[in-house]
C-alpha cells in the first residue's frame, strides 16, 4: 500500500530525466557556461546534449545565447528564472518523497 | 529513482576542472622563484621594496595568467561564469589576508617606534623564516580547501618543511625560496602537459556547436 505521502506525480519529469536533471545541476551552480563546458562535466556526446538542452529550452528552463567572442562563436547558456525556480521545487519534492520512504 | 543530486559534489568538480591545467601552479611558482631571485640579487630588502615588488610580480603574472587561461585553459574545457558564490569564496580569503597584512604592518610600525616593543620585533625577525614557513602552511591551507585543491595542502606542507630545516641550519632563504618555486612551477608545467593530453583541443565546430 503506497504511502498517501508520497505523490510521485509531483516530481517534474522533465527534470527527473537523470541526463536533463546533470545539466539541470550543472548549469544551477552556476551563473552560465558554454556548451563545451557542459559536454565535458556531464560526458554526454554532442548529439545528445544539444537535444536535452533543446527540450529544455523549449520548456523554457534553459536559455540559450549565440554571441561572438574575440570573432568566435559562443554558445551560452544559464538557467531562466522559471528554469531555477522548477529545479528548487524538484529538489524539495524529490526529498520529500525520500523522506517518506520507510527505513 | 533518481536521488537528489549532490550539488556540492558536483560545485566542487565543476571548480575543480578548472584549475586542473596547473596555471596556477605555474604562476605561483614563477612568482615565489621570482622573490627569491630578488632578494639573492638583493633588490627586494634594498630600497624598500620588500612590498612594492610583490605587487610588481602580481601586476605582471596576473594579465599573462588571465591570457593564458583563454588560450589554453577555455579552448580545452568550455567556459563558465561561478557568479558571486563561486567568486565570494576567494575575494573572502584575499581580503582575509589583506586585513592579517596590514594588522602586521601597523604593528611592525608601531612596534619600531616604540623602544619597549622592539625586543619582540627583534624576535620576529630573527625567526622570519620559521614565521614565513607556517605562515605559508597556514595560507595554502587555507587556499587549498576553500577551493578544493589538494596539492596545495602539499605544497604548503613543503613549504613549511623547507623553511623550518632552512632555519634551524642557516641556508640562506633566497635558495630555499628559488627550490620552492622551481618544484612548484615544475609541478605545474607536468599538471599543464596532463590536461592538454586529457582534453586535446576538437575541432571546433562540432563543439562549439
Amino acid at each position: 500500500m503506497p504511502n498517501s505521502d508520497i505523490n510521485v506525480e509531483n516530481i517534474d519529469p522533465l527534470i527527473h530525466e537523470p541526463s536533463r536533471l546533470m545539466i539541470m545541476a550543472q548549469l544551477y551552480i552556476v551563473q552560465s557556461a558554454d556548451f563545451l563546458f557542459l559536454l565535458r562535466q556531464t560526458q554526454m556526446t554532442p548529439g545528445n546534449l544539444s537535444a536535452h538542452l533543446r527540450k529544455l529550452e523549449d520548456a523554457g528552463y534553459v536559455e540559450i545565447t549565440k554571441e561572438f567572442i574575440e570573432r568566435k562563436p559562443h554558445t551560452a547558456l544559464a538557467l531562466t528564472k522559471k528554469g531555477r525556480s522548477a529545479f528548487k521545487q524538484y529538489r524539495r519534492d524529490i526529498k520529500q518523497i525520500a523522506d517518506n520512504l520507510p527505513e | 529513482m533518481a536521488k537528489e543530486p549532490n550539488l556540492k559534489e558536483i560545485e566542487r568538480r565543476a571548480y575543480m576542472s578548472y584549475h586542473q591545467d596547473g596555471l596556477l601552479d605555474i604562476f605561483a611558482g614563477l612568482f615565489v622563484l621570482g622573490y627569491g631571485l630578488g632578494i639573492y640579487m638583493d633588490i627586494v630588502w634594498e630600497f624598500g621594496f620588500g612590498t612594492i615588488i610583490p605587487a610588481i610580480l602580481i601586476a605582471t603574472v596576473l594579465p599573462i595568467w588571465i591570457a593564458a587561461k583563454r588560450k589554453i585553459t577555455m579552448p580545452r574545457i568550455g567556459f563558465v561564469n561561478f557568479g558571486i558564490r563561486g567568486a565570494s569564496k576567494i575575494t573572502a580569503i584575499f581580503i582575509g589576508l589583506m586585513v592579517v597584512g596590514l594588522g602586521f604592518f601597523f604593528v611592525f610600525t608601531l612596534a619600531a617606534s616604540q623602544s619597549g616593543l622592539r625586543q619582540w620585533l627583534d624576535i620576529i625577525f630573527q625567526n622570519g623564516t620559521l614565521i614565513v614557513g607556517f605562515g605559508s602552511l597556514a595560507v595554502c591551507t587555507l587556499f587549498g580547501y576553500s577551493m578544493g585543491l589538494k596539492r596545495l595542502y602539499a605544497y604548503g606542507l613543503l613549504a613549511m618543511i623547507a623553511l623550518v630545516i632552512g632555519h634551524f641550519t642557516g641556508i640562506f632563504f633566497a635558495y630555499i625560496l628559488v627550490a620552492l618555486g622551481t618544484t612548484v612551477t615544475i609541478a605545474g608545467f607536468a599538471l599543464l602537459i596532463g590536461f592538454i593530453r586529457k582534453y586535446p583541443l576538437q575541432g571546433g565546430k562540432a563543439i562549439a556547436e
